[in-house]
């Protein structure tokens, strides 16, 4: 049963829910494009059902009159109007999609600046760990004792906007979160942005991949996230 | 007595305790000691996850680092030993003996035992490492526990980091250094032999291949020679006369031929990769379970390049070859020697990519070989070289190829075959050459710098930077590679769906028994496709970080493509409406194309929204799409155009029920694969890895097992190919009553292809 659960249900949070890092107002969006599939889908498979049944070749039918002929170009079929339809319905259509797709780009795109966030955490990755270090100045609240170190392991309290600066020591590497709908490519060289608003996020313990093919231990390059009240 | 140790126990204890709590647990030596991080094969891979931060060379060992580990002559069955772990050289300070060093071991036989307060064993392994207490020490000991058998030997692997102790400073774990070593201890009636040379699983396929085709070519060989009673010589003869033919022929209807075995041989080839994959994540598992890591990264490297270049491409160019000269009424290409050149490109490049298995891994970059990873020396050497260099010769080949097949097609028409007369198959091909002609080329040439990269030391990819004596730094863009990449590689997968879309057409409106629904309208459609194909690329570059304008029009240019795209769906639907449908296999496969094909595109329109694709990127949702378009779109559509053109090929009929089974085979489980996929994606697996969350085992094992009923039902195919070549019902010119011209020549095509060039007449002529 689970099987067939699993191959029903989308389980994923941050697609569903408005909530959390990058997947601010992602709700809409998600339940916009999978009616739009789902109606797009049935029309192009009911269509072809309907005229396999309806327009099968039996024996003893005649021969259509503009049949195809080895060595001629056969006539030219169309109507301008019932084109320009299936040109311009997915036009307005795509059009639609696109523009809805901005919503949460507002939300996703708008890093706050350090000094307006509560925290800012430098994440470096590196073949084939993950290294975080919390800004200079901040004090660890005494209960956060979940991580023995912080490579491999970090701890961020509930209820503030976290910023976080990616880097990358040797080559590519992406920083993904599933529930909380972060994903952001380490560089080299290049210090890239991701950032959450753990107010949105219930507090317990996440998990963190690395995205982006990186080498031999690319499949281990995991790590712990706990989200916590601090005291 | 037993009071007197136990107070000094206590006292141990206490100033321990004392130690620990001044020394802050701050990640400096690992208060807890070498975690192995998430996973154990972590800190076999890095040696160690801690203080490889420092300013050395982080990733690797350092040779100042000495280990020691004190260890008896030999070993009895179930005894206890006592060994000492020793750690010198590397960084010293004299800061009080607070954070010297610490360790990890781990024993192969046998079973490790803490003895004192320096060492621990976390519950449930069997590897032992340094506690807090242990960290001020550079000198351990515990207890070892030989297994019941003493004709074995025990391994023992040892990391050990040796700590400035400064970590509580500015200067963090910098300057901190590690070392691993293996010790072995024979047990006392060991037999010590040389070590054996385990193979490594794709080298055992290769070889089992080699030693099946060996047997085979003696038993054939050998049979011939009693049957016929010929001498051994006699016989290769024979071959050599069958075989010397298409070694040296220009005929593009040969060539074709060899292009499209080659692509389904390399088709079957990265199929068997492929299963490796799905076996590999039929389960979660550890590392060398079944491939280790990096054989895993070179098979789905190796799986990537070979279904593009080496399967889709050829079979493409296959079909081009064979028809598009027969379509447009030519002889011959316009240049036959350089196609033949084209045609042996491509097995040579091929098996130049293959090389890197005999030399110690294939390359293990991904079909996109990212740099800096795939400048970088941390990438299989020298498997990525020889990817490399394989894949420039593809480039060349798929080069050589566009230029003959455009000016064929522009200068080469019969008469009555004007342009906007052409089959949508030649159309298709047509759009693809100029696409191809002018991506490929920036694919070859990035190839070439990569090659300078890893082979001369240059910087374009890898990111570093360098200063001149002015003062002034250069530095190398490593997001340079994606933008050469992707403007190839975007345009390269409507290389590879646009002559599915014309095969498609073909097929539809021949078994529809009428014209094609808006020809017009469909070329434009392709043109436009071809168009808006080179500048989408940038969708694939959605999360690594590039100006957000730059994202937002490729988002937009790409939910356009949807609209070209759905045209040509509807004109299919629209050529069956009121046709006269003939469901033969060729038909049934596309129709079953159009399906899938459409799920595909869907999910295509799903990836082009950035908040989504954000979600989606890199995860087996990525999967899903690309193999629904791929093996869904074109390989379903050529797999069409072989049972569609096999009669004009071989001029024998393929068996029709064998191929109905075979689609059915193909669409049910071929779905049950893939759909799924999008599942595990949304889920969070991502894509190349080599062991996953085991909440999803279930949806992974269902995906694996369809996907092996997927692969084995391709045996009836090529069963149907061989047993209809020797048994198939004659086939006629024209079995399927297509109007294109190469209905009108022979099947097989005489020759020079046409006994004398044919005109295309015109429907409203003919009624007249």
């Amino acid at each position: 049963m689970s099987l067939i659960n699993d191959l029903i249900y989308f389980d994923n949070p941050s697609i569903w829910h408005d909530f959390g890092g990058t997947s601010g107002g992602f709700a809409g969006i998600t339940w916009q494009m999978m009616i739009w599939s789902i109606i797009v889908g049935l029309l192009v498979f009911v269509w072809l059902i309907y005229n396999i049944i309806m327009f099968k070749h039996k024996d003893g039918d005649p021969e259509p009159k503009d049949a195809l002929k080895a060595g001629v170009f056969p006539h030219e079929r169309g109507n301008v109007t019932i084109e320009l339809t299936w040109t311009i319905a997915p036009l307005i259509l795509v059009t639609w999609l696109t523009y809805i797709s901005l919503a949460p780009l507002d939300y996703l795109w708008d890093v706050p600046e350090e000094d307006e966030t509560d925290l800012v955490i430098e994440v470096t990755a590196a073949q084939w760990f993950w290294t975080f270090n919390y800004e200079d100045d901040y004090v660890k609240p005494s209960n956060f004792n979940a991580c023995p170190s912080n490579i491999g392991c970090l701890e961020i309290p509930h209820g503030m906007i976290i910023r976080f600066n990616i880097n990358a020591q040797d080559v590519l590497h992406a920083f993904y979160i599933v529930e909380i709908g972060i994903k952001q490519d380490a560089v080299p060289g290049l210090e890239t942005l991701a950032w959450v608003d753990t107010n949105d996020v219930k507090p317990g313990k996440y998990s963190i991949y690395c995205t982006e093919y990186c080498g031999k231990t690319h499949s281990g390059m995991l790590a712990d996230l706990y989200i916590t009240e601090a005291e | 007595m037993k009071a007197k140790s136990l107070k000094i126990l206590s006292i141990g204890f206490l100033i321990s305790i004392l130690v620990a709590a001044s020394a802050f647990p701050s990640g400096e030596t690992s208060p807890n000691g070498i975690e192995p991080g998430p996973q154990e094969q972590n800190v076999v891979a890095n040696g160690c996850n801690c203080h490889n931060l420092g300013d050395g060379d982080s990733n690797n060992p350092n040779s100042n680092v000495i280990l020691n580990l004190t260890l008896p002559s030999n070993f009895t069955a179930g005894e206890t030993y006592t060994l000492t772990l020793n750690l010198s050289g590397g960084p010293n300070n004299d800061s009080m003996n607070e954070n010297q060093g610490g360790f990890f071991i781990k024993v192969s036989t046998g079973e490790l035992n803490v003895i004192n307060d320096n060492v621990r064993k976390p519950e449930g392994t069997t590897y032992l490492t340094h506690n807090e207490a242990g960290n001020n020490f550079r000198e351990w000991n515990f207890s070892w526990t030989a297994p019941n058998s003493d004709s074995v030997v025990a391994k023992f692997d040892v990391w050990g980091n040796s700590v400035n102790g400064d970590a509580n400073g500015a200067d963090g774990n910098s300057g901190d250094y590690w070392n691993a070593q293996t010790f072995s201890l024979a047990g006392k009636n060991a037999v010590i032999v040389a070590e054996s040379h385990e193979l490594s699983t794709p080298k055992k396929i290769m070889y089992a291949f080699s030693i099946i085709a060996i047997t085979l070519s003696v038993i054939v060989i050998g049979n011939r020679m009693v049957v016929k009673e010929q001498s051994f010589e006699e016989v290769l003869k024979d071959y050599w006369k069958s075989i010397y033919p298409w070694l040296t022929t220009t005929d593009h209807k040969y060539i074709g031929t060899l292009y499209i075995c080659t692509g389904f041989g390399f088709f079957f080839i990265g199929g068997i990769l492929g299963l490796l994959i799905r076996w590999q994540l039929f389960e979660p598992r550890l590392d060398g379970e079944f491939l280790t890591y990096e054989e895993y990264n070179s098979t789905f490297t190796i799986h990537g390049t070979t279904m593009i270049f080496m399967a889709a491409m050829p079979i493409i160019f296959g079909f081009a070859n064979y028809l598009i000269p027969l379509q447009i009424g030519a002889r011959d290409l316009a240049f036959p020697r350089l196609n033949a050149l084209s045609y042996w490109l491509l097995p040579t490049g091929g098996l130049v990519v293959y090389m890197g298995y005999f030399t110690g891994g294939a390359g293990d970059v991904g079909w996109t070989g990212y740099t800096p990873y795939s400048s970088g020396e941390t990438a299989t050497t020298p498997g990525t070289d020889f990817w490399v260099a394989g894949q420039i010769m593809l480039g060349a080949s798929s080069t050589l190829t566009a230029i003959n097949f455009m000016t064929t097609m522009l200068r080469m028409r019969a008469p009555g075959v004007t342009l906007m007369r052409m089959p949508l198959f030649a159309w298709s091909i047509f759009v693809t050459v100029f696409l191809l002609l002018l991506s490929i080329p920036v694919f070859t040439i990035a190839l070439i710098l990569l090659m300078a990269d890893r082979t001369f030391g240059t910087l374009y990819f890898n990111g570093s930077c360098v200063g001149d004596l002015m003062g002034t730094t250069a530095c190398s863009d490593p997001i340079l590679w994606q933008h050469l990449f992707w403007y190839f590689g975007h345009p390269e997968v409507y290389i590879v769906i646009l002559p599915a879309f014309g095969v498609l057409s073909e097929i539809i409106s021949t078994f529809s028994r009428r014209p094609i629904f808006g020809y017009t309208s469909m070329v434009y459609a392709m043109a436009t496709i071809g168009i808006i194909s080179f500048v989408v690329y940038g969708h694939h570059m959605f999360t690594t970080g590039a100006d957000p304008l730059f994202r937002f029009i490729v988002m937009l240019t790409t939910m356009l493509v949807a609209i070209p795209t759905g045209i040509k769906i509807f004109n299919w639907l629209a050529t069956m409406t009121g046709g006269s449908v003939v469901m033969k296999t060729p038909m049934v496969f596309a129709l079953g194309t159009v399906i899938t094909f459409t799920i595909g595109g869907i999910t295509g329109i799903i990836l082009a929204s950035i908040p989504l694709d954000i979600a989606f990127h890199d995860t087996y949702f990525v999967v899903a799409h690309f193999h629904y378009v791929l093996v869904g779109g074109t390989i379903f559509a050529f797999l069409g155009g072989v049972y569609y053109w096999y009669p004009k090929m071989t001029g024998k009929m393929m068996n029709e029920k064998l191929g109905l089974l075979h689609f059915t085979l193909s669409f049910i489980f071929f779905n049950a694969a893939f759909y799924p996929m999008h599942n595990v994606g949304i889920s969070g697996m991502p894509r190349r890895y080599a062991t996953y969350d085991a909440s999803l085992t279930e949806l992974n094992q269902f995906i694996s097992i369809s996907a092996f009923i997927f692969g084995f039902a391709q045996l009836l195919f090529v069963y149907n190919v061989i047993a209809s070549y020797k048994n198939g019902e004659e086939a006629g010119d024209n079995p399927w009553d297509g109007w294109s011209l190469e209905w009108a020549t022979s099947s097989p095509p005489p020759h020079n292809s046409f006994k004398e060039i044919p005109t295309l007449r015109l429907a409203e002529e003919e009624v007249k």
